[in-house]
């Protein structure tokens, strides 16, 4: 009995919460706070360190670049007061900074701020370390610009200065920060793993000046605060968005988009274009290694259909040869050819002139992606009629970066990346990335946009790489997928971007 | 008594064997599993020196003799270690989780219990009614029912529909203890109406098991009124198994909030844990795992002892 009173008891307390609670919720909204429903947890804050897209999104309101970018994806001015003025041989940058600006510790922002992070940004960010090896010297001259000296042309430049070469009060630095103080629009106030991660208005924000073009122009912080909050499972962020506990759920399911349309209470937005799936090829060991075994993955495969599987409707993809879509500076047909339809026909001649052997074909996929595993199915059934023997493993993601790290250990593996504002910085074409390409086209292809100065030269360069990656083949794209995320009514001005921000967005009234 | 000390000894003698049994068997598994903690912190964009650099600065190159050595050592000095993504202690990052775990395990089993036992004893008092046949169908249905679709569907009306309790997380900065404990009470039915299958169905059958002995139809002889009959001399007979059903869901419910704690985004233990085996953070998972074991096996100490204060056969 007295253990029923008690249960009775506390079920009637906790029913009583539920008004308190929820007056709570609307009276943090007419203080303007934005809640954001993620993904997941970060692993850090640290963008330097690990720059994914889930960091990436978040510590945009905390930290800025010197250059971000714009709606083409071409860099432009952010913490830089201009474009860097070149020297005649293309090999040394004088980059202007931007006066008045000062961190969320009040500290002011000058020339040797930017020299000590970008010299940490150089000693363990991926992309920074490949920049370190170029880097003859980088220098202040005076407080309000650096100098950045090459040791040969290296067209990224800017482009690697647009993303996690974030800029850190000096006095702060150290190998693992435990402080993350930037010169954004929100600062970091607290952080509960798991639970929020709580960014609140910088006054004291200067805002780079010129009109709102994808990340650059003017940044206004018109929520008071803005919170992270973690919610892995899709299927609660759209609930949670519905019911109006998330004002922004990131990384809806394409089949919750009628539930959001129709919900009344929060509408779906698509953002185009926000990345693309490809299958690499392993081009070290195995199978693969030859090149006609690898254009006959090329003839076979049918793009429409496994991006048809992935994303069940044409609203959340396109097929597209060029590796990047319509709108941006770098979309060109140059090589897209072998970006067939699917001739299983056309493909076993191939094979039969490559003398395969029967030897299966090991296709690596993880369902934590679920795309990659619908793609992966598509494509099996494609290669088999072509005449491979396919050996599909459906293993989750972290096995997966571990073992195509092995080139003994796989043939194909699917995965998916942005578009990043570098043609040269597309993960495959490095040495180094799994998959291993390395051929000489490449090589002079790479060098021959490395050596442009003017975005001409770059996109012809550019237009000369993405034929060679046709022809050597060293992924096969398989087209390119919207994201969809969710926005509650009342929240305005938000525009969609790859990495989302929050920045000049007016919460619910 | 000396009986009892002896029995107490070789019961924590057991208790340590087994702990120490689940510390090398987690840390094996963890490392025999393909998925580098390094490689998935460093992102897609990794390169493999990357990941080597990585691996020598968290220390995952030692020998595995060594980090095996490190780790029991640690145990020993109350140390589980440093997670390798949320850059602090592992005891650090159990503690702030454990609250939500433990309230809503406790939710969860009130909510059984106060669900199981009259019911589970009413449907054994009037065997062979509708009653008794609609709550064993319910029973099997409730059962049958994963707690991450109940709390779907518990989402869907409560938090969507009727907006009475929010559908995610466990309150936002500032939030009070109450509020943090309104975000428990979707997840806490979800997880109480699955365990409450299990305990109705073994009380029913407890008692079931009792009321036709003699005892009771002799209290029954004697005057004694049907409640002094099934609550005192029946029920009291029925509780030993009905204590064990109770603590094995209470020891289930540590180590299953798992997939409900990620439905509904809760901070506690169990979201901690998946988090980690995705991430391969191998310190958080070793840690969690064993904290949850060495509740588990307290659990099951704790029911053990809870035998001989109802049972006085098990005192003897």
């Amino acid at each position: 009995m007295k253990k029923s009173a008690f249960v009775l008891m506390t079920l009637a307390a906790l029913a009583g919460t539920s008004s308190l609670a929820l007056a709570q919720a609307g009276a943090q909204a007419n203080e303007g706070v934005l809640t954001v429903a993620t993904i997941g947890e970060p692993p850090t804050l640290d963008v330097m360190q690990t720059p994914t897209d889930i960091v990436l999104t978040i510590d945009q309101h905390i930290f800025e670049t010197l250059y971000t970018y714009d709606a083409q994806w071409k860099s432009v001015p952010l913490l830089a007061a201009g474009m860097p003025t070149l020297s005649e041989d293309g090999l040394t940058y004088k980059i202007p900074l931007r006066e008045g600006v000062t961190f969320h510790d009040g500290s002011a922002f000058d020339a040797k701020d930017v020299t000590a992070s970008l010299k940490r940004w150089m000693a363990i960010n991926s992309k920074g370390k490949q920049v370190a090896g170029i880097v003859e010297s980088l220098t202040e001259d005076g407080d309000h610009a650096v100098v950045i000296k090459l040791k040969s042309r290296y067209a990224p430049l800017l482009a690697t200065l647009s993303q996690a070469s974030v800029i850190l009060p000096s006095e702060k630095i150290a190998d693992t920060l435990t402080e993350f103080v930037g010169t954004g629009p929100y600062a970091l106030k607290e952080r509960k793993p798991d639970q929020y991660i709580q960014l609140v208005r910088f006054d004291d924000y200067k805002s780079p000046e010129g009109e709102i073009s994808n990340y650059a122009g003017k940044r206004e912080a018109i929520a008071k605060e803005i919170r992270f909050v973690p919610v892995p499972d899709a299927n609660t962020r759209v609930e949670g968005l519905i019911s109006g506990q998330f004002d922004y759920a990131d990384s809806l399911p394409v089949s919750a988009y009628e539930r959001v349309e129709g919900s009344g209470n929060a509408k779906p937005v698509i953002f185009k274009d926000a990345g693309w799936a490809s299958m690499n090829m392993n081009m070290k060991e195995g199978l693969l290694v030859k090149k006609e075994l690898r254009h006959a993955v090329q003839a076979a495969l049918n793009p429409n259909d496994m991006m048809l599987a992935a994303f069940s409707d044409d609203r959340f993809f396109s097929v597209d040869g060029s590796i990047f879509p319509e709108g941006s500076f770098w979309h060109t047909d140059a090589g897209v050819e072998r970006y067939g339809e699917g001739d299983p026909e056309a493909a076993a001649k191939l094979l039969e002139e490559a003398g395969y052997d029967g030897t299966p074909l090991r296709l690596m996929t993880s369902r934590q992606y679920e795309f990659h595993y619908k793609i992966g199915e598509v494509a099996k059934a494609y290669l088999e009629a072509a005449g491979f023997k396919v050996d599909l493993q459906v293993v989750d993601w972290a096995t997966l970066t571990t073992r195509r790290a092995d080139p003994k250990e796989w043939d194909i593996f699917i995965t998916h990346s942005n578009f990043p504002g570098d043609p040269t910085t597309i993960n495959t074409i490095t040495d180094t990335y799994p998959g291993w390409y390395v051929s000489d086209q490449k090589a002079k292809a790479v060098a021959a946009y490395m050596d442009a100065t003017t975005d001409e030269a770059k996109k012809a360069a550019w237009e000369g790489i993405q034929t060679v990656i046709y022809d050597d083949a060293p992924l096969y794209k398989v087209g390119n997928f919207n994201a969809v995320s969710g926005l509650a009514n009342g929240v305005e001005g938000y525009e969609p971007t790859y990495w989302p921000h929050f920045w000049n967005v007016s919460p619910k009234k | 008594m000396a009986r009892i000390a002896q029995a107490l000894l070789k019961r924590l003698g057991g208790m340590a064997i087994v702990l120490a049994l689940v510390v090398t068997v987690v840390f094996i598994i963890v490392r025999v599993t393909p998925g580098d903690p390094a490689a998935v912190m460093l992102g897609s964009d990794a390169t493999p020196e990357d990941i080597a650099q990585l691996r020598t600065r968290l220390g995952l190159d030692a020998p595995l003799l060594m980090q095996y050595g490190q780790f029991v050592l640690g145990i020993l000095q109350g140390d589980l270690g440093q997670s390798i993504f949320l850059n602090q202690p592992v005891t650090t990052a159990l503690a702030a989780r454990a609250e939500p775990t433990f309230f809503l395990t406790l939710f969860s089993i009130l909510i059984a219990v106060a669900i199981a036992l009259p019911v589970g004893i009413l449907s054994a008092v009037r065997r062979g009614t509708i009653f008794d046949q609609i709550v064993v169908t319910l029973t099997m249905v409730a059962a049958s029912v994963p707690s991450f679709w109940l709390g779907l569907i518990l989402i869907q009306v409560f938090a969507v529909g009727q907006g009475w309790f929010p559908a995610s997380g466990y309150g936002g900065p500032g939030t009070s203890f109450i509020e943090r404990l309104h975000h428990l009470v979707l997840p806490a039915v979800a997880l109480g109406i699955v365990n409450s299958a299990l305990i109705t169905r073994f009380t029913r059958a407890a008692m079931l098991d009792v009321l036709g002995d003699d005892y009771v139809r002799t209290a029954r002889a004697k005057g004694a009124g049907e409640a002094r009959v099934i609550l005192k001399h029946a029920l009291k007979n029925a509780l030993i198994p009905i204590i064990t059903v109770i603590g094995l869901s209470v020891a289930m419910l540590v180590a299953g909030a798992v997939v409900t704690e990620t439905v509904f985004g809760l901070p506690g233990v169990g979201n901690l844990v998946v988090s980690a085996v995705l991430r391969r953070d191998y310190p958080v998972i070793q840690g969690a795992l064993l904290v949850v074991a060495a509740i588990y096996v307290l659990i099951n100490f704790i029911v053990d002892m809870l035998y001989i204060l109802v049972d006085p056969r098990v005192r003897q």
